[in-house]
């Protein structure tokens, strides 16, 4: 073990996991990477494109390198960082991205290819023959570059999502987010304080300096409690706020279970959506590495990091608590890592300070205007080089700890677009103007970084964050803090030969930025996609701002005016899992069920989805082998005797007002208002261009009341355009809508003895052919007094009507209707057979109604009045779509057995099949038990003057040509004297 | 009376309930419900003695309530009464009370509804909403009703009191509606919630 005394962590209880198969010791407390360290592995990952062997870099969410699967089965996790991997028992991790060990990974071959590797070499290279990308090279790069894997399998666990509101929400428990949450909290507003982090503090945890002449962890630890006590304040550790979105709400996420083995019946995590009225940001900052040559092997990180393992961790950075330890720095920050090392007991080899004026010390060997120019150690570092006074020498140390300054964590305060600027007096970008509104940067995010600037810009923050929606609150005492002025210098890389690694998760070089500048790559966002920069899971946490500082220095130009990239949503990665709120599979969505599904299941009905209504498609009986066999028989028996289907799903939408009639006028495309009371006419609704969009019934129930019947698939929309029609085009007409769909069962009762069935339930209602005609309609009772609803209509052609009872009888009704119509053959179908009889019918559907067709395609051109104006009529005789000659037709195959297949395109005979020749195209096809043989509508070219003509209908994606004759589209009973009877 | 029997949204003969923790769920397939929406140029009429609340509003009367839901319009509620024509009896009732012209659609089984009670006071059952609704708490109290979404389902959702809500959900979603609300209450009660 490499541990020193003291730290942030549970020593009374030790805990076991397994890295690679091998088993190690670590405490509550640890993440995975300072328990790695702790046990003196450096060695924790394999780079993307170079399998270059990696250590941790980092010590937060920032961490580009130690990256690893995390659990196994069906929890594997790729691509976790070790950095936030909360240590629990029995935790199992692997290294990822090899082949072979993680010592020895044959794809480290790739890093001897790496001449011709560089930046933009898959562009060029890859680009012939073109055919060898899908099939070759793809799955080989892709195979060769990645990152972790996914195991394949259904993940196990339950996701939640909520909503919480709040007049403050602190993001980040550091200095500066505390001293937030608790001015917040005392004025009594309501607070939430999240922090990524499983434990509140910050930088403070990993800082030895003192708050108040003690440890900072004792007023942190004062302060969450305070915080707990206050109702008003509500505290979310584990929890990562990764996006700023509209109205000031905030996108995060609460690992609840990631700590635990296994999440037994909690939830893994949760995604909340937080409106806030304002927000305070304290995401403090991330710092800079300075590129030098070999700057990659493990053991050499980020100092800040380095003190981080030392102070909160007690881990040591090197394979050992005495490890000569080096430090390389443009800062002062170095010299606090040095220190804080000595005080822990390591041996510090030396610093090495860019300045050339550093400041001297007995503690340990400044090397002022010194630089790093080397390194050796294949698996982990054993040696620098170093220059100083124009001398080289190679010092032997097991770690260095690398500081380029910092770099504030300015990502939500871009998220609307806001775009960092740059402040020259600490070189550095800064939250800028027009971010996200009520969003206050505060502390180190704000260039604030100092503690005791952090503690008192928080609560700066919070109060200017209250004042503006009228809380008033009072700056809290503050502990006294150490106040080093921040001075970073500009000094961005060591020039010199050897690779000098920028994006560590990338593996880009100083090279292939100078490369991108030489091919002309030089705006920031070219540099990113031609280098890959920044992109992946760290999204170039560590490295953007380097690598704007080097391509500002190769063009001679100003950072600012090199530019900057912004950040978008998500700060850090979101699992699927979550995002989706924990809804999968079955409920990954609303199902709607009809009011007769329990009967229609208890019949053995197969179902079928129709949007998201799960409608009975048929219902299968004893010796029945094939969907065929159902279909036919339940078609069979509608136009034999009567058959039973539920139609509750059509939308139904009730419409009273004294302009009503006048209203339903300008909706559909033919007249409305002339309907009799007591009367159903068949409609046509046009979109604003002129197409046809959706068709149905329109009953008059009174002289102020229409239900207006819709298709099953735009209730919804044709719902929506009622309402923006009624609130928004003709606010003055008094008109009222509201949705019945659900309200009422609806039945179609359909077939020659429909009439004799109805009259069995109906209390004494005359349904005579005279009394009750073709597209008549009441309201009545049934079965002893129940209201209903009775629409004589028929979408099968044969003498028919639907019911409609309130909902909850549609169940009893269904049986019923079963029960008296026994000896009258009755028998149930489903949407397979209510098609099959439509299109023997010739009636238009979905499938002819796509939004490509007009009303004189379906042979309903003269429905469009030109009497009065509604919604797409005048559009629809525009010269485009009144020039449309295609018309609705009938098909059947001139040979006997073959089929006509819907999809299919309609060629003249001998006629070229291709696009300047297509004449048409198949609607919707069939077996029609009563002609026996398929069938299908189409719409033909001239269609209505081609009768009996025989043509060519086309299915390349079958390899089939078949010849079809042109028929009426009425296959059955073309004169309409069924439905009259 | 009809001799058909009646059937909830899930096809039973029976509501549903189910208890877990502090918390019960219960369908109410007993509320019925209609549609009050006032004509153009109408002032609101008072049926059953209701004062018709302004948006957001929720008014409860004997053995009645009435929520806004839109401009000019409100749902009105009576416990007891689905199975009668509740629509024609609001029509009577605006009726009695002057006349105003309106229009009224039956709604009853439209919906259906869920009551969910804490038996330990308001806390348990904000922690289930949170989970729910995206309603910010202080600004909802007893007394309110809004329309929101819920797991991508269109819902009332109305706070008869601190510790009681009523969810107005479609009836042909009884079955996602339900699952939605069960899962939240077995999660907060395996304390997988704070």
């Amino acid at each position: 073990m490499t541990r020193y005394s003291g730290g942030l962590i549970d020593r009374s209880r030790e805990i076991t996991f397994r890295f690679d198969g091998r088993s190690y010791r670590g405490h509550p407390g640890d993440t995975l990477a300072s328990a790695l360290l702790a046990n003196g592995v450096r060695l924790m990952g394999r780079s993307f494109k170079y399998h270059r062997p990696r250590g941790v870099l980092s010590a937060g969410s920032e961490e580009p390198n130690a990256l690893v699967e995390l659990r196994e089965g069906a929890r594997q996790e790729p691509n976790t960082r070790a950095t936030m991997a909360e240590l629990y028992d029995g935790l199992v991790a692997r290294s990822q991205n090899r082949v072979g060990s993680l010592s020895f990974d044959a794809l480290a071959v790739n890093d001897l290819l790496a001449p011709v590797f560089a930046a933009g070499f898959y562009y060029k290279t890859f680009m012939w023959p073109r055919t060898f990308w899908e099939k070759l090279y793809e799955p080989m790069i892709r195979r060769a570059a990645g990152l972790g894997s996914l195991s394949g399998l259904p993940d196990p666990d339950a996701y939640d999502r909520g909503y919480l509101h709040c007049d403050l929400l602190v993001i980040g428990g550091g200095a500066a987010g505390l001293a937030a949450a608790l001015t917040a909290g005392r004025s009594g507003a309501r607070v939430i304080l999240a922090d990524e982090d499983f434990r509140l503090g910050g930088r403070l945890l990993a800082e030895s300096d003192p708050l108040d002449d003690a440890p900072a962890a004792d007023w942190v630890a004062r302060t969450e409690a305070e915080l707990r006590t206050m109702p008003n304040v509500r505290i979310l550790p584990r929890t990562t706020v990764f996006g700023v979105y509209d109205h000031g709400i905030y996108g995060a996420v609460e690992r609840v279970a990631d700590h635990l083995p296994v999440p037994d019946d909690r939830v893994r995590q949760t995604l909340w959506r937080i409106t806030a009225r304002r927000s305070v940001l304290a995401a403090g900052a991330t710092e800079r590495h300075i590129p030098f040559a070999d700057n990659d092997r493990p053991g050499i990180m980020l100092a800040g990091a380095m003190r981080a393992y030392a102070n909160r961790w007690a881990a040591s950075p090197g394979i050992a608590r005495d490890a000569p330890v080096a430090i390389f720095t443009n800062n002062d920050d170095g010299h606090r890592t040095a220190r804080d090392l000595i005080a822990r007991g390591a041996r510090v080899a030396g610093v090495i300070d860019t300045r050339p004026k550093a400041a001297q010390t007995t503690a340990y060997e400044v090397f002022a205007g010194g630089l790093v120019t080397g390194t050796r150690g294949r698996l982990g570092l054993r040696s620098i080089r170093v220059v100083h006074d124009g001398r080289e020498r190679w010092i032997d140390c097991a770690a260095l700890g690398v500081s380029g300054g910092w770099n504030p964590v300015v990502h939500l305060a871009s998220h609307h677009r806001g775009r960092p600027v740059w402040d020259q007096d600490i070189q550095s970008f800064v939250p800028g103007q027009g971010g996200p509104q009520g969003l206050v940067p505060a502390g180190a995010c704000a260039g604030r970084g100092s503690t005791a600037a952090a503690l008192a810009d928080g609560a700066r923050a919070a109060q200017s964050a209250l004042t503006e929606i009228g809380i008033g609150s009072a700056a809290p005492d503050l502990p006294r803090a150490e106040d080093a002025p921040v001075r970073q210098a500009a000094f961005w890389h060591v020039a010199g030969k050897g690779r000098a690694w920028v994006d560590f998760q990338n593996d880009v070089t100083v090279k292939d930025i100078a490369l991108a500048h030489k091919e002309n790559m030089r705006p920031v966002e070219h540099l990113k996609r031609w280098t890959t920069l920044g992109m992946a899971t760290d999204q170039g946490k560590t490295s953007n701002v380097t690598a704007l500082a080097v391509m500002a220095e190769l063009t001679g130009r100003t950072i600012p005016e090199t530019g900057t990239t912004i950040f978008r949503p998500p700060y850090t990665g979101v699992s699927l899992s979550v995002l989706g709120g924990g809804a999968t599979g079955p409920d990954f969505r609303p199902t709607r069920l009809t009011p007769t599904h329990a009967w229609a299941r208890a019949q053995g009905a197969v179902f079928t989805e129709v949007g998201q209504w799960m409608r009975a498609q048929y219902f299968p009986r004893a010796g029945e082998t094939h969907w065929r066999h159902s279909v036919d028989r339940e078609a069979r028996a509608v136009r034999s005797d009567v058959g039973l289907c539920d139609v509750t799903t059509l939308g139904k939408i009730d419409v009273q007002g004294r302009d009503a009639g006048l209203f339903l006028d300008r909706i559909y495309a033919n007249t409305i208002a002339t309907l009799k009371v007591g009367r159903v006419r068949y409609g046509l609704m046009l979109r604003e261009d002129g197409f046809l969009y959706d068709d149905g019934t329109c009953a008059r129930l009174a002289e102020d009341r229409y239900v207006v019947t819709t298709t099953t698939a735009n209730a919804g929309l044709v719902y929506r355009n009622m309402e923006f029609a009624r609130q928004c085009l003709w606010p003055d007409l008094d008109v009222q809508l509201i949705s019945t769909t659900d309200a009422w069962a609806q039945i179609a009762v359909a077939g020659p003895k429909s009439r004799a069935l109805l009259e069995r339930i109906v209390d004494g209602a005359d349904l005579s052919n005279d009394a009750f005609p073709f597209m008549a309609c009441r309201e009545l009772t049934v079965c002893g007094g129940l209201r209903a609803r009775l629409f004589r209509i028929s979408f099968s052609g044969e003498l028919a009507y639907e019911i409609a009872v309130p909902a909850r009888y549609g169940h009893a009704l269904m049986q019923r209707l079963v029960e008296q119509g026994a000896d009258l053959g009755v028998t149930p179908y489903g949407t397979e057979a209510l098609a099959v009889l439509r299109i023997e019918k010739g009636h238009a559907a979905g499938a002819e109604l796509n939004g490509q067709t007009t009303a004189a395609m379906i042979g309903l051109g003269r429905m469009v009045s030109r009497k009065k104006d509604a919604i797409g009529a005048i559009m629809s005789r525009r010269e485009g779509l009144a020039a449309d000659t295609r018309r609705l037709i009938g098909l059947q195959p001139v040979t006997p057995g073959q089929s006509v297949s819907a999809g299919a395109h309609l060629f003249a005979r001998g006629a070229p099949q291709d696009t300047a020749h297509d004449q048409g195209w198949i609607t919707s096809a069939c077996h029609s038990p009563h002609l026996g043989h398929s069938i299908g509508l189409g719409f033909l070219e001239q269609g209505h003057t081609r009768m009996d003509e025989v043509i060519v209908a086309a299915n390349p994606v079958a390899g089939e040509t078949v010849e079809l004759r042109v028929v009426s589209a009425q296959f059955i009973d073309p004169e309409g004297g069924r439905l009259r009877d | 009376m009809t001799d058909l029997a009646s059937h909830t949204a899930f096809g039973a003969a029976q509501p549903r309930d189910r208890t877990i923790g502090a918390l019960a769920l219960t369908e109410r397939p007993d509320i019925a419900l209609a549609s009050l929406t006032l004509r153009a140029g109408s002032r609101a009429p008072a049926p059953f003695g209701l004062d018709l609340p302004g948006p957001g509003g929720l008014a409860e009367g004997e053995g009645v309530a009435a929520f806004w839901s839109a401009p000019g319009q409100w749902m009105i509620e009576a416990p007891g009464r689905a199975e009668s024509d509740f629509a024609a009896e609001v029509v009577r009732a605006v009726g009695d009370t002057g006349g105003t012209d309106v229009s009224v659609t039956e709604q009853t089984d439209g919906f259906v509804a869920f009551d969910i009670v804490s038996r330990h006071g308001p806390a348990p059952l904000d922690a289930l909403l949170e989970r729910l609704v995206n309603l910010d708490p202080a600004l909802w109290g007893p007394g309110r009703a809004t329309r929101t979404v819920l797991h991508h389902m269109s819902v009332f959702v109305l706070r008869r009191d601190a510790s009681r809500v009523t969810i107005w959900g479609i009836r042909s979603a009884a079955g996602s509606l339900w699952h939605a609300l069960d899962a939240a209450l077995t999660r907060q009660n395996v304390g997988g919630y704070p």
